[in-house]
């Protein structure tokens, strides 16, 4: 058994549980054992002084739900070996939020442009500053701060 | 009958050439990608080897956008999530801020809101089935199924005063009650509506053409579905029987009859069947509505409109709900303030989208378009 640090629930009853940051790989496997057989999402959190990783979980054959959170400096382990969806959601929630994971196959950024400065659901991200993209024929989309380099 | 053909193959040359793979892009500007979607496609001759899809053309974060402004003004940030859907988006956001205010809403207000809902799925099937006859070279279904989405747009331009957006469910209940005249539409709509779309089933489904086109393209096993988390029709027709209006229930879907349709194959034509089955039980849920529609309040009057912006929250709150793409909710998380701290979105083409690699891998280039239609991905939603 993996150690829980802390328990809640949601407004409509779904289980929070508040796990270590060095044991939610091994810690989604026994939950994924257990029969949540469905990642539903992954998702970043910025609380501004430490930043926060959620899984929903869903169990197919029990229809049971829980959200596995776990706080983190900027790192945490993939769980892509447990679940193929969990590979889109990491690289979201890398390219939004701007949390790192480690042994995660292509960590690029999905829905920005590579080479993006910042990460946009941070709480500390410049909204004034436009950046303008310039998208490549072939190779790298390249992002530019100046007007005349993009749109 | 096409299949999946298993690797290592020469893909009918001969194997002097047998390493060599190029690399063909699809989209972002093809009418058949449905949107802004871009493939990478590896062909080893005409099967495809590998094939990546390239999303983020139509990003505008509606999820920072949300955070910006107070609980009511992020509606129309989700309105535009799914664009052909609007009302089940309005739907996930408003069930989740309800929920994190403890907000009663009245029951005339709940079964107009499951009512709209539903006919909003069949606009969104409708749409779907429509432009994925288009893919597979037929024009006739577009033409009858814009026919019919436009009765049922009428429908919602008497009741909201819009066709596309309708920013039209409340914190608290609906903007505007349903007219008579609107009733009379439902009524008249819910009564031919059934032979119609026996008519657009029997173009495709009678056809020899759809029907070798589709049986046994795009398969995604039980095991794919799970690992992916695909949800909605895919997840249905691949053999798991799970629809949340059941499963979990809200609003009044466990005091309707109807049933969740599901097939074994987890192919395309097998999704084209779940999603036709599915427009009947709607047309069903729609006429029982009708029926129980109470008399009443239809919008709690406390929640007048200059004080929804002064809503404040705390505690978090995630309620799924079914769209027509599959399991849609919005974690929200209240800090105390009248604006929410966090608004994710879980959306349903996102993780269908994801699966592409598994569904085309061993299928020929031409069952591409078929496969990526069946998904039935919307851009607005997959970009946020």
């Amino acid at each position: 058994m993996i150690p829980v640090e802390s328990e809640s629930s949601t407004k409509n009853g779904i289980k929070v549980i508040y796990v270590a940051k060095e044991n939610i790989l091994p810690f989604l496997k026994e939950k994924k054992e257990e029969g949540f057989d469905t990642l539903l999402m992954i998702s970043g959190v910025d609380y501004k002084d430490h930043l926060e990783v959620l899984y929903h979980l869903l169990s197919s054959k029990n229809n049971t739900r829980i959200i596995v959170k776990t706080k983190t400096d900027g790192e945490v382990d993939s769980v892509t070996s447990l679940w193929k969806g969990a590979d889109w959601h990491e690289r979201e929630t890398w390219d939004l939020v701007g949390i790192k994971f480690k042994n995660h196959p292509n960590l690029k950024r999905i829905l920005l442009a590579e080479g993006w400065v910042g990460h946009p659901l941070r709480k500390d991200y410049p909204m004034d500053k436009k950046q303008y993209v310039n998208l490549a024929d072939d190779g790298e989309d390249t992002v530019s701060f100046d007007r005349g380099e993009g749109y | 009958m096409m299949g999946r053909i298993q690797f290592p193959s020469t893909g009918g040359r001969g194997t002097d050439m047998e390493d060599k793979v190029i690399e063909v892009n699809f989209g972002p500007q093809h009418p058949s990608t449905h949107g802004v979607l871009r493939i990478k496609v590896k062909l080893d001759g005409e099967i495809i080897v590998d094939a990546q899809p390239v999303i983020g053309y139509l990003h505008r974060n509606a999820e920072k956008l949300a955070e910006m402004g107070a609980y009511p003004k992020g509606m129309i940030y989700i309105d535009r999530l799914d664009y052909v859907a609007a009302l089940n988006m309005e739907l996930g956001y408003v069930l989740a801020v309800e929920n994190l205010m403890d907000v009663q809403v009245p029951e005339r207000a709940l079964w107009i809101r499951q009512m709209m809902v539903e006919l909003n799925r069949e606009a969104s099937h409708l749409i779907w089935l429509g432009t994925h006859g288009l893919d597979m070279g037929m024009l006739t279904p577009f033409f009858y199924c814009f026919r019919e989405r436009e009765r049922i747009l009428r429908i919602f331009d008497e009741i909201t005063g819009s066709r596309l957006l309708y920013n039209y469910f409340a914190i608290g209940g609906v903007y505007s009650d349903i007219t008579p005249k609107a009733i009379d539409m439902i009524k008249e709509w819910t009564e031919d509506f059934g032979t119609k779309l026996e008519e657009i089933q029997s173009i495709l489904g009678k056809s020899y053409i759809y029907v070798s086109r589709t049986k046994g393209v795009g398969t995604l096993s039980a095991e794919d579905v799970l690992s992916y988390g695909v949800t909605g029709p895919m997840q249905r027709a691949s053999g798991i029987k799970r629809d949340l209006r059941k499963d979990s229930p809200y609003l009044f879907y466990d005091k309707v009859n109807f049933d969740v349709p599901y097939r074994t194959e987890g192919d395309v034509y097998a999704r084209f069947l779940v999603r036709i089955e599915e427009m009947r039980q709607s047309i069903k849920i729609v006429k029982q509505v009708l029926e129980k529609l109470p008399q009443g309040d239809f919008y709690n009057k406390k929640y007048s409109k200059p004080m929804l912006v002064r809503l404040k929250a705390t505690g978090e709150s995630y309620v799924p709900t079914e769209s027509p793409k599959g399991e849609f909710g919005i974690h929200l998380i209240g800090d105390g303030s009248s604006i929410p701290y966090r608004v994710r979105i879980r959306s349903p083409s996102f993780a269908n989208l994801s699966s592409i690699p598994t569904m085309l891998k061993g299928y020929k280039i031409a069952d591409l378009t078929a496969a990526v239609s069946s998904i039935d991905p919307v851009f607005g939603e997959v970009d946020r």
